[in-house]
């Protein structure tokens, strides 16, 4: 139900309504927050690392991936190059004191005696370590260490030549981020507020498939929630450098956000009106590799929720600035139906000059410039229809839809040059001017049993009609997927998830296209529950079944993956 | 087919946990019973490499701390720490030996058909790092040079508990533990037999 919530939220941009009642899954523990994606079953999930990803739900119209789609709940998200991302992830969490580890299964311990030959490469862990007092007369303080070495051995030879130490807080195998903050906060009533300062090395991926390794050095993230007014201040003193190339550069940024949220009194109004705006500022010094337009950006947005009738909602999301707009709206209808049924009917529409105003203009590469806008802008329109019906402990449900976009972004390459294992692009970016369509169908069926036991089988396929050697990715046709979770004897709990994905394929990012095959994939989490203590002993198997793949251009092997963490709430 | 017979593996492995849960589904959830026992325990052995394993270290023995707790009522939660110092079964240049520290966490069960005998499972996390000549360190890429840094893996055990006497607080007994580490290019397997005394806290 998880997936069908997140597809609901993000297709729409503002929150949808469920029409029926929730089976409430837990589900299989990301390896850290932010890695969701990796055990996401409904829809195309290439990972090249945990700083980036494709995703995209089947069925949420358009080609984009849905981190390339800046809109307001991603307000406290970061922005690593033109995506929105939810890691390294600076959410204050419960309190609570946790310790994380894990490892890419595979090394040869004992075998290394015995293996002269073919011997595998090396795995690597994963480390995080954390703690948030609880709160004395409101006031906490927290502080978090955390960096995932997964995904790192692929490419660590050719990112090792840009750096000039380890780019790491801990260890040596050049993972793609590694964090640590701390800071004290208040939280009250309606106050809720906190300051993080802290230190962090990043490799960011960039539109010429270059990593790029940013240190920040240090970060500083303001948060302030008073009533319904949220206000987010970073600042953030960036190094960049190609210790290869003799280059370095810094980037000193101030970045935020002041959002007006719709209150409870008013989310039982007929209009419902949220607002704000979100900023950036850098001031560049020598060689950063990327440029935003004038050195800053403001884009005001604006969110409508107009519902007259239970049975009718219209939505709209509007964000413009003296460069960009980008528009997301949709009408919703939801007639009379059987109790413990729904039927929902829908249009959305997304427009906009760019799918992240808020994103660099420019990237520097090799002497060319890259820009990162197109001319024109992108129109997708999406119809939809879906149903739910519920018979004692088992729900079905499905949805159809039908998608149109113009004008979707896309690369034009001018040349590639690869450089030993790493494929680079030159060329801008682009639009796709004519008509792409789509046609998707999702099935489900869930059963549950009290709070023991919630089965969930879910497929999808869906078919596009376009210019295919322009789209960045070509998304899977079908998925199916099976997930179940035990909770037994009410304290320990088993989460897995089986599922399937037809092949995927970058059109873009090398001279041959990439496919990644499709294939099958299980992760289970298993936790020891003590709800009385507040403590949690958790071990998560990663990636079992699926052959152990590069998913995304110069990205690294998706491997088999073990992770155990043990919290502690208070 | 690998595929086929791990799906078909899964499938049954989870409807077994439907038949536990409903033989059981009577007994007291856990934050009633979880913790109302609690157990420390000494134990020493020795751990026996097998299948290719053996070709790569001998067998040695081992020590180690362990705690034991009541969890449900007929299961408890357990966690060991032991170590062991392994000898290359072949002499490799400049590597004497390899410090290995392991913990495990899992749960016995203390089926009635058997009592006293526990039968238990669980997860392992396994450190290790060589004992080697620095001046002649071996390369990365050639055989012990992994383990010159420190290498960490996973795996998973299954064990029996068999107590031999119980006196007031205070329990003898032997402990056999099957482990398996999912290391490369082959899976890791040693048995490891050891005794142990076991001191009820409360």
């Amino acid at each position: 139900m998880r997936s069908f919530l997140n597809r609901f939220f993000c297709s729409f941009g503002v929150p949808g309504l469920l029409l029926a009642s929730v089976v409430s899954h837990a589900a299989v523990d990301a390896e850290m927050d932010g890695m969701e994606v990796d055990s996401r079953d409904d829809g195309t999930f290439l990972v090249g690392g945990p700083t980036f990803y494709y995703d995209r739900i089947l069925g949420a119209g358009g080609l984009h991936s849905e981190s390339e789609m800046w809109s307001p709940e991603k307000l406290r998200q970061r922005l690593l190059f033109n995506r929105m991302s939810p890691l390294p992830s600076w959410n204050p969490l419960p309190p609570s004191v946790w310790v994380k580890t894990g490892n890419e299964l595979g090394d040869l311990i004992y075998n290394d005696f015995i293996t002269p030959e073919d011997r595998p490469s090396n795995r690597t862990p994963i480390l995080e370590g954390g703690f948030r007092s609880p709160g004395f007369k409101g006031f906490w303080v927290t502080g978090r260490a955390f960096q995932d070495d997964h995904f790192s051995t692929a490419t660590m030879v050719a990112r090792k030549k840009m750096v000039d130490d380890e780019f790491a807080l801990f260890g040596e195998n050049y993972p793609l981020f590694s964090t640590m903050y701390a800071g004290f906060g208040y939280s009250a009533g309606t106050i809720n507020a906190s300051v993080l300062a802290g230190e962090e090395y990043v490799w960011i991926f960039s539109e010429s498939s270059r990593w790029l390794p940013v240190h920040y050095r240090p970060r500083v993230e303001t948060r302030i929630d008073v009533w319904n007014l949220e206000t987010t201040v970073a600042y953030e003193n960036a190094d960049y450098q190609n210790h290869e190339r003799k280059e370095s550069g810094e980037r000193r940024e101030w970045s935020g956000s002041l959002r007006y949220r719709c209150g409870d009194a008013c989310r039982r109004g007929m209009l419902q009106l949220s607002a704000g705006l979100a900023f950036r500022k850098v001031d560049d010094d020598g060689i950063v590799y990327t440029r935003l337009e004038g050195d800053r950006v403001i884009l005001p947005f604006m969110e409508l929720k107009f519902e007259p009738a239970k049975a009718f909602a219209a939505r709209a999301m509007l964000a413009i600035n003296d460069r960009d707009w980008l528009v997301q709206d949709s009408v919703e209808f939801r007639p009379a139906a059987p109790a413990k049924s729904g039927i929902t009917l829908g249009v959305k529409n997304i427009s906009g000059t760019r799918l992240n105003p808020l994103a660099d203009t420019e990237e520097f590469f090799d002497g060319d410039t890259i820009s990162l806008t197109a001319d024109g802008q992108m129109n997708l329109v999406q119809g939809y229809a879906s149903f739910t019906d519920t018979l004692g402990n088992l729900e079905l449900g499905g949805r159809g839809s039908f998608w149109a976009e113009h004008g979707a972004e896309t690369f034009d390459v001018d040349e590639y040059v690869v450089d030993e294992d790493l494929v680079y692009r030159h060329g801008d970016v682009d639009r796709i001017n004519d008509w792409i369509k789509g046609v998707t169908g999702e099935l489900w069926m869930s059963v549950w049993y009290q709070e023991m036991f919630a089965f969930k089988a879910l497929g999808g396929f869906e078919r596009i009609d376009g210019e295919e050697k322009r789209f960045e990715v070509t998304p899977a046709e079908f998925f199916a997927s099976f997930t179940a979770d035990w909770l037994l004897r009410k304290s320990f709990r088993i989460s897995h998830s089986l599922r399937y994905r037809s092949d995927a394929k970058w059109n873009l990012r090398s001279r041959d296209p990439l496919t990644v095959k499709g294939d099958w994939f299980w992760d289970a989490t298993f936790e020891q529950q003590f709800p009385l203590y507040g403590l949690y002993l958790t071990g998560t198997l990663l990636h079992v079944l699926g052959d152990e793949v590069i998913e995304t251009p110069n990205g690294a092997h998706n491997r088999l993956r073990f992770v155990c963490t043990v919290r502690k709430t208070f | 087919m690998a595929k086929m017979k791990a799906l078909i593996l899964l499938v049954l492995s989870f409807a077994a946990c439907a038949l536990a849960q409903s033989e059981s589904g009577e007994i007291v959830a856990a934050d009633s019973v979880a913790f109302s026992k609690f157990y420390v325990s000494i134990e020493g052995g020795e751990k026996y490499p097998f299948g290719d394993l053996v070709d790569a270290v001998d067998n040695t023995l081992y020590v180690g701390i362990g705690a034991r707790y009541a969890y449900w009522e007929d299961f408890d939660g357990i966690i060991l720490f032991q170590y062991s110092y392994f000898e290359p079964h072949d002499k490799i240049p400049h590597v004497y030996g390899v410090h290995e520290a392991s913990g495990k966490l899992g749960l016995d069960y203390r089926w009635r058909l058997i009592s006293p005998i526990a039968l238990g499972a669980g997860f392992i996390c396994n450190w290790t790092r060589a004992d080697f000549n620095d001046d002649g360190r071996p390369e990365f890429d050639t055989r012990g040079g992994t383990l010159t840094d420190n290498e960490t893996e996973f795996g998973w055990f299954a064990r029996l508990n068999l107590p031999i006497f119980t006196m007031d607080n205070y329990r003898a007994g032997l402990n056999v533990l099957w482990e398996q580490l999912w290391t490369l290019p082959e899976r890791s397997n040693m048995l490891s037999v050891g005794l142990y005394i076991e001191r009820r806290l409360w």
